[in-house]
């Protein structure tokens, strides 16, 4: 954070960028569905929520904890001994161990998003942060699982890549697709968990969904948590081969 | 451009493209996202057409799919944080040891991001018309798809020149480079990447068509979607004019200045 | 077989313009610093003279921010001067930098006239081609140059996949493609391991010798003036201090030997010839030898026997002090 501080020219043009970033697709969005009128039960106001849901959480997620996504990329570059050096829990540490200030304009932009065109009531502002914490958690275990491929493959790249992808597949409403693919990302690729899900909680909070969501969040954090702990065995055991 | 420079642009152009044709695994993940992504929004645009009555602003499913297909190879194969890195070139001073080559530093960079982008583009191509034939079936029109290859060379020329012209900004603020997050969204959105310029309201539309974006995106995309308009083809090579100008200009008052206060 | 510059040069019979290869008279180099009150003007280079013949080995030599990169920035064309004359070929550098390019090479230590992702036998062809040479020519000269520079395999693998050793080689053939007439190096040793420099040297000097290219050197390493130029100036502030061959320099100033002696216990005085103690403490001591009237050698033969040395170490002068004691130029 620090750094962030040092360098304020850098640091508002980034923010400034993630704000054009937001500001970009809520117009990208206006404009579909202005041309488009409502398409398969979606239409703007719902796209609003789910947009808020995934820029909270991925500014979350992006921000405050920046090192989920490169796990992969530390570990093959062995960027990961200074961290095993310090006396506490790895992961933990990890994920907490960098703030990427900039991010943080994200959860920012949702919030306020949510505010502005989300009709907070105590109810809907309730189930928005349920929604955001169960994707934030989302958001972290799928790219830890996919960065731990790092530590049996030596490729670190697949981290950056795993968030990246869920992160765009996230952005638009799994109900536009059939068949596999639509099945692909209530599963394998839980996109539809992280944005689409919560955001039609907000309108309609069905307990039996509110499950599913806690379920898979849970489901996919323990399995990060369980490749990462699994990977850094294996890593420190001297079986990796790094670029170190 | 004379015989010589023609000769050494070629040259350039035919050595990045061999190269990075070599590089398959930045080949493959670039066809990959490709592949996602026009999956996902040409699925969106055919949930659209579907909902409103078959078409959207005159472009049926059939359309608006190879429209995307089009719009989107244009700019996957580009990297589209090019000002940034070109930004972070000019800071560095690299191009300032570019400066001691008798050859125009545009140019030569212009030829080498050309010939990197053409595998990937013809790889895009590609996967394209592959998932084009199984979503939808046939392109609605073959001599649209015809003139689209040529439009999508010019549009990634396009591109690029106004990404470079962007970046020579450099040369006298330093964070310059993060203006390639600006960049990419105008491309998006007025380049007609992510909905076809007629899709806009009708203001929005004028200034999108008045604006170099439109080059380098719409243009393939239009064509491909079976409006067979040659005169598109016209526009793009006049932008390309303007635009190289406009960066060449660029590129030569920032090594002047290059000369006054040092790389 | 060169290129089509239209300038008359064919292979080795070369004409050349009359005058000295580098000419520099009063060259001035100034720069505004800082921002609103705080702006400053700070001078870089201040009045350099210069002149440098065809087929010379040049040292450009003096200590960090002495000016050395300013002036080779200047006569190879990427800067211009604020004020003086300077002509490089006959040629103003920053106005005629694109003819004037065509007939230097330049390698800039800590930067890369090659494209990263390709190997150097495809960066030589794009720069074949920018340098106009048709393929006949170009391959005879690659097929030269990795004979003259051992390459081997080098050329062929990405250079990013070089060693930094490999690298500059990949690197000096780049700027020999065109045949060029002078070649300016800044810093171009920096980095490589002592077999690496050693190369590298005796390279520079055979191609001057079998191609009589012009080199100019800058460089902060004595040992680069010792094993390649004829002829060494020293620049310090931005202005030239000393201009002398280096056999002559040799007899003055590269013939002093720092002697650092770690003692452990008392130890008496010393008189030597040829030997000025600088400090003599309880724990340490530091002698300075005049190698021309005693012999290294001896000195420490000489401390060994009559001192308690716990730990010695021979140096060579650093060149700022060398610069500093001889001339009396106080220390910056």
């Amino acid at each position: 954070m620090a750094e962030a501080w040092a360098n304020p020219g850098a640091f508002w043009t980034q923010v400034i960028a993630m704000a054009v970033n937001d500001v970009a697709w809520v117009a990208f969005w206006l404009l579909f569905f202005d041309r488009a009128g409502e398409v398969r039960g979606w239409d703007s106001s719902r796209v609003l929520l789910l947009f808020a849901v995934l820029t909270t959480s991925a500014g979350l997620v992006l921000g405050l904890l920046a090192n989920a996504r490169s796990v992969g990329t530390l570990a093959a570059n062995g960027g990961l001994d200074a961290l095993l050096a310090l006396p506490v829990p790895p992961l933990a540490h990890l994920l907490v161990r960098r703030i990427d200030t900039a991010n943080v304009g994200d959860l920012v932009f949702g919030v306020a998003l949510f505010l502005v065109t989300g009709g907070p009531t105590p109810a809907r502002l309730g189930i928005y942060v349920g929604g955001v914490l169960a994707a934030s958690v989302l958001l972290t275990g799928f790219p830890l699982m996919t960065g731990s491929l790092a530590f049996f493959v030596g490729r670190g790249e697949a981290g950056d890549f795993g968030l990246h992808s869920i992160l765009l597949l996230a952005a638009y409403p799994a109900d536009i697709f059939t068949g596999a693919p639509k099945l692909i990302l209530y599963t394998v690729v839980p996109a539809a968990f992280v944005a689409g899900v919560p955001s039609t909680l907000v309108d309609d909070p069905d307990p039996r969904t509110a499950l599913a969501l806690l379920g898979v969040a849970a489901a996919f954090g323990v399995a990060g948590w369980a490749t990462f702990t699994l990977g850094l065995r294996r890593y420190t055991s001297g079986a990796v081969w790094t670029r170190a | 451009m004379s015989a010589a420079t023609s000769r050494w642009f070629a040259v350039g152009v035919g050595t990045a493209a061999r190269r990075a044709l070599a590089e398959r695994g930045g080949l493959a993940f670039t066809l990959t996202f490709y592949a996602v992504i026009v999956v996902v929004i040409t699925a969106l645009w055919r949930a659209a057409a579907e909902s409103g009555g078959g078409t959207v602003a005159g472009y049926d499913a059939t359309a608006l799919t190879w429209y995307i297909l089009a719009s989107e190879a244009a700019t996957v194969a580009l990297n589209i944080r090019m000002i940034e890195v070109v930004g972070d070139d000019i800071a560095s001073g690299a191009v300032a040891t570019e400066m001691l080559r008798p050859a125009s530093v545009l140019g030569v960079r212009m030829a080498a991001e050309i010939g990197r982008a053409l595998p990937r583009l013809a790889g895009c191509a590609a996967v394209g018309v592959v998932v084009g034939a199984t979503t939808v079936g046939a392109v609605p029109s073959a001599a649209g798809l015809a003139l689209s290859v040529p439009a999508l060379v010019l549009a990634i020329a396009a591109n690029l020149l106004a990404q470079h012209a962007f970046a020579a900004a450099a040369f006298w603020v330093r964070d310059a480079r993060s203006t390639w997050f600006l960049y990419q969204k105008l491309v998006f959105i007025l380049g007609g990447m992510l909905l076809p310029l007629e899709t806009l309201p009708g203001w929005l539309h004028g200034v999108a068509s008045a604006l170099p974006f439109m080059a380098m995106a719409y243009v393939p995309g239009r064509l491909a979607s079976g409006h067979v308009e040659a005169q598109l083809l016209v526009v793009q090579a006049a932008w390309i004019a303007v635009l190289a100008g406009v960066a060449a200009t660029a590129f030569a008052a920032g090594e002047r200045r290059v000369q006054a206060v040092g790389g | 077989m060169g290129g089509d510059d239209g300038d008359g040069r064919h292979g080795d019979g070369r004409l050349r313009p009359a005058g000295p290869a580098i000419d520099v008279q009063g060259l001035t180099k100034t720069f505004t610093a800082g921002r609103g009150r705080r702006r400053r003007t700070v001078e870089a280079v201040g009045g350099i003279d210069l002149a440098v013949e065809h087929g010379e080995r040049v040292a450009y030599i003096g200590p960090n921010g002495a000016g050395k990169s300013t002036s080779i920035k200047v006569l190879t064309g990427i800067l211009h001067a604020t004020a003086g004359e300077v002509r490089v070929l006959g040629l103003v550098p920053w106005r005629e930098r694109r003819a004037l390019t065509r007939r230097i090479g330049t390698l800039f230590g800590q930067r890369s006239q090659l494209w990263f992702e390709l190997t150097p036998r495809q960066s030589f062809h794009m720069l074949a081609a920018i340098h106009g040479l048709d393929r006949r020519c170009e391959e005879r000269r690659v097929a030269e140059l990795a004979e003259l520079l051992e390459a081997g395999d080098v050329f062929d693998s990405p250079v990013r996949t070089l060693s930094l050793g490999q690298r500059m080689r990949g690197e000096l053939a780049a700027c020999l493609l065109h045949e060029p007439d002078i070649l300016f190096l800044d810093e171009p040793t920096i980095g490589l391991d002592l077999l690496a420099k050693q190369r590298f040297r005796q390279l520079l000097v055979r191609l001057n010798e079998e191609r009589g290219t012009t080199i100019f050197l800058t460089s902060h390493d004595v040992a680069d003036v010792e094993h390649v130029a004829e002829r060494a100036v020293v620049i310090n502030h931005g202005a030239v201090i000393h201009d002398a061959t280096v056999a002559a320099m040799r007899r003055s100033l590269l013939a002093t030997k720092l002697i650092e002696v770690g003692l452990s216990g008392p130890a008496p005085a010393l008189p030597l010839d040829g030997v000025t103690v600088v400090e003599h403490g309880e724990a340490t001591a530091r002698l300075v030898v005049d190698t021309t009237r005693r012999p290294v050698r001896e000195v420490l033969d000489a401390l060994l026997e009559a001192w308690p040395v716990a730990d010695i170490s021979v140096v060579d002068p650093p060149l700022e002090q060398v610069i500093a004691e001889i001339y009396g130029v106080p220390r910056p």
